[in-house]
């Protein structure tokens, strides 16, 4: 008979209420906007607000662009430094972990020292806005990618590939990309969700986003705040769950069938 | 005019040359292998063809176009690698295919070539399988289709079954001549194996640090090695070093025995160093009506190797090795008895000095 193991369950249930203790309080504070009952008040006043579905609209906006900007620099790059420039790793590695030790607020006063006035006035665009999420994105989509590319050898199949008479564009997208697909959605969910609940970028760069606008509300208000905080914790995790069945419906696989 | 000409090509990583005045001239329909210890130069010679490494200098001519500084997505050449490189996320006869819809042919077009190759392959119905789905032999006979389907000029394999366990890799490399000489492709192979070398080339390229030590088909190379190197490297050998005693009666000296050789000593003089060379199967124990080419010895150790048993005799400070043909009523010497031992004058090859350098 199979023994059971204490310590373990005992470490797990230990697990879940450190993860759900403090999502289940926060339920239970936004269900109390009435008093003496429980109700979805704070999540009704939530809806209403034509202001939530703006700025998560704008987050999605975002989140999305920065996926595509964040794919089409850092699939490439990564793939270069696997085929060809493999001494230059430790450096970009390093430079992929920047975000770590330097705080979002002097990135972005960087970039607004830098691209907030002539010659090249960015600042009225939302482009530095996607470069700071593309830059905060790094460490997670780097290594993500990074570690699909080492699992699969890059540089036989590359040159197979090339053998047989391939461009670049048609080996990145058609052997590379399918290959590493499970690596880049990893990536890519964590970009999303650490774009929707981003606040200092888009705050300080004046762009309406979730972060923002939650921290405007709780500055106003007591329990719809609560309600949007699990709002956009359902929300985040709703978009993920289609993007990994996405990912799991297309295969990557390619075929041709032969008649036999 | 030769169908693949390599000519005087060298190719240096820094301070490190990892090919030195390269050359050779492949016909048309020919397999050529190209043979050697690991780092000799071989898959950089062959990935030179292939266009994944440029050449520091010299050129590569392919049907008489130069093709020196062509990427190797504009080579006339397929290429099988050693790990297969099957695109994982593609069934086998997309794999197959892929090179014949990069190049735009028609659905048609592609499905009756990949039909084509799988039967050539010998593995119809097998289309729709994934690559994880297939042995390491089916996967390299996929690979071998996927280079062949887009009708290269050139086949290029390196080390093409050295992942494989010994029997396929056997039942395999005569699959690959077979195909090879259906098709009349011109080939270039890639190996460290000496056997898989010299039974499926039309000739062998034996390298060492960087050079190339001799040039031939498999029979010169293993029975008139020019060098020491290649006597050593292919196939197993007495080597010893000796002294030309009388260079017109072509008599040779070592360790107080003497042997006399068939070949020209006409270049040496007596007292000049040389190295002999016998192979353990020139050897074989001396009648009583023998007189020449007599060496005393003791015998050792005896091994038996399935086919061959092997018999180890010492003479003097030397070990020798001698092969015969195993039969199960063959009256073997005991470890420790003295014998005599012979060979014919053709069998003793006298060749340069051994350097320490040297294997």
């Amino acid at each position: 008979m199979k023994k059971v193991n204490i310590f373990a369950w005992f470490i797990f249930i230990l697990g879940i209420f450190y993860f759900f203790l403090p999502l289940f309080a926060t339920l239970e504070f936004s269900l109390r906007m009435k008093k003496g009952v429980y109700s979805f008040e704070a999540f009704r006043v939530a809806f209403e607000d034509p202001k939530f579905y703006q700025n998560f609209g704008y987050s999605f906006l975002w989140a999305v662009l920065t996926i595509i900007f964040s794919l089409l620099l850092v699939v490439p790059t990564a793939y270069w430094v696997h085929w060809k420039l493999q001494k230059i790793r430790p450096l970009v590695e390093f430079i992929t972990l920047m975000p770590f030790v330097t705080p979002a607020v002097v990135l972005v006063f960087g970039l607004i020292r830098l691209y907030g006035k002539p010659p090249l006035n960015l600042t009225p665009t939302p482009i530095p806005l996607i470069a700071g999420y593309i830059i905060l994105s790094f460490p997670y989509m780097y290594r993500s990618v990074d570690s699909g590319l080492r699992a699969i050898d890059i540089r036989t199949l590359t040159e197979a590939a090339l053998s047989m008479g391939a461009g670049w564009g048609t080996i990145i997208s058609q052997v590379i990309f399918p290959n590493i697909r499970v690596a880049i959605l990893s990536g890519v969910f964590l970009t999303f969700a650490i774009v929707m609940g981003e606040f200092t970028f888009a705050s300080l760069l004046s762009w309406p986003a979730f972060g923002p606008y939650m921290e405007e509300i709780g500055s106003m208000r007591a329990y719809t705040p609560q309600a949007l905080s699990l709002v956009s914790f359902g929300l985040t995790w709703f978009s993920m769950m289609i993007m990994q069945s996405l990912g799991r419906g297309a295969k990557g696989e390619e075929q041709i069938a032969v008649a036999h | 005019m030769a169908f693949l000409e390599i000519n005087n090509v060298s190719k240096t990583f820094g301070k490190t040359t990892a090919v030195k005045d390269f050359n050779l001239k492949v016909e048309k329909g020919e397999l050529v292998s190209f043979l050697g210890p690991s780092g000799c130069g071989k898959t950089t010679t062959l990935r030179m063809v292939a266009g994944f490494e440029v050449p520091s200098s010299g050129e590569i001519i392919i049907d008489g176009k130069d093709v020196t500084y062509e990427p190797p997505n504009r080579r006339p050449v397929g290429m099988v690698f050693q790990s297969y490189a099957l695109f994982p996320n593609m069934n086998v006869a997309a794999n197959i295919g892929f090179g014949l819809k990069i190049a735009k042919r028609s659905r048609e077009e592609i499905n009756q070539r990949v039909n084509e190759m799988l039967e050539l392959i010998h593995m119809p119905g097998y289309g729709n399988r994934y690559p994880h789905q297939l042995s390491g032999g089916q996967q390299q006979r996929v690979a071998l289709a996927r280079a062949l389907a887009m009708h290269p000029e050139v086949l290029l394999l390196d080390e093409p079954l050295s992942a494989l366990d010994a029997k396929i890799r056997v039942s395999l490399r005569g699959e690959i001549r077979s195909i090879q000489r259906e098709l009349g492709i011109t080939t270039v192979y890639v190996t460290h194996d000496q056997e898989e070398a010299l039974s499926i080339s039309d000739r062998v390229v034996v390298m060492n640090n960087a050079q190339i030590e001799q040039i031939g088909p498999p029979f010169e190379i293993y029975n008139f090695p020019q060098t020491e190197f290649v006597a050593q490297f292919v196939g197993t050998l007495n080597a010893v070093n000796a002294e030309v005693v009388d260079p017109k009666a072509k008599i040779l000296k070592f360790e107080g025995q003497q042997l006399q050789t068939a070949f020209s000593l006409d270049k040496l003089h007596s007292g000049d160093k040389v190295m002999i060379a016998i192979r353990p199967e020139r050897l074989s124990f001396a009648s009583q009506e023998k007189k020449a080419n007599i060496l005393k010895g003791k015998v050792q150790n005896i091994t038996f190797l399935g086919a061959v048993v092997r018999i180890q005799i010492g003479i003097d400070s030397l070990n020798f090795y001698m092969d015969t043909f195993n039969n199960p009523y063959l009256a073997l010497p005991k470890i420790g008895e003295d014998v005599e031992i012979t060979c014919s004058a053709e069998a003793v090859l006298a060749l340069k000095e051994r350097k320490e350098s040297q294997g």
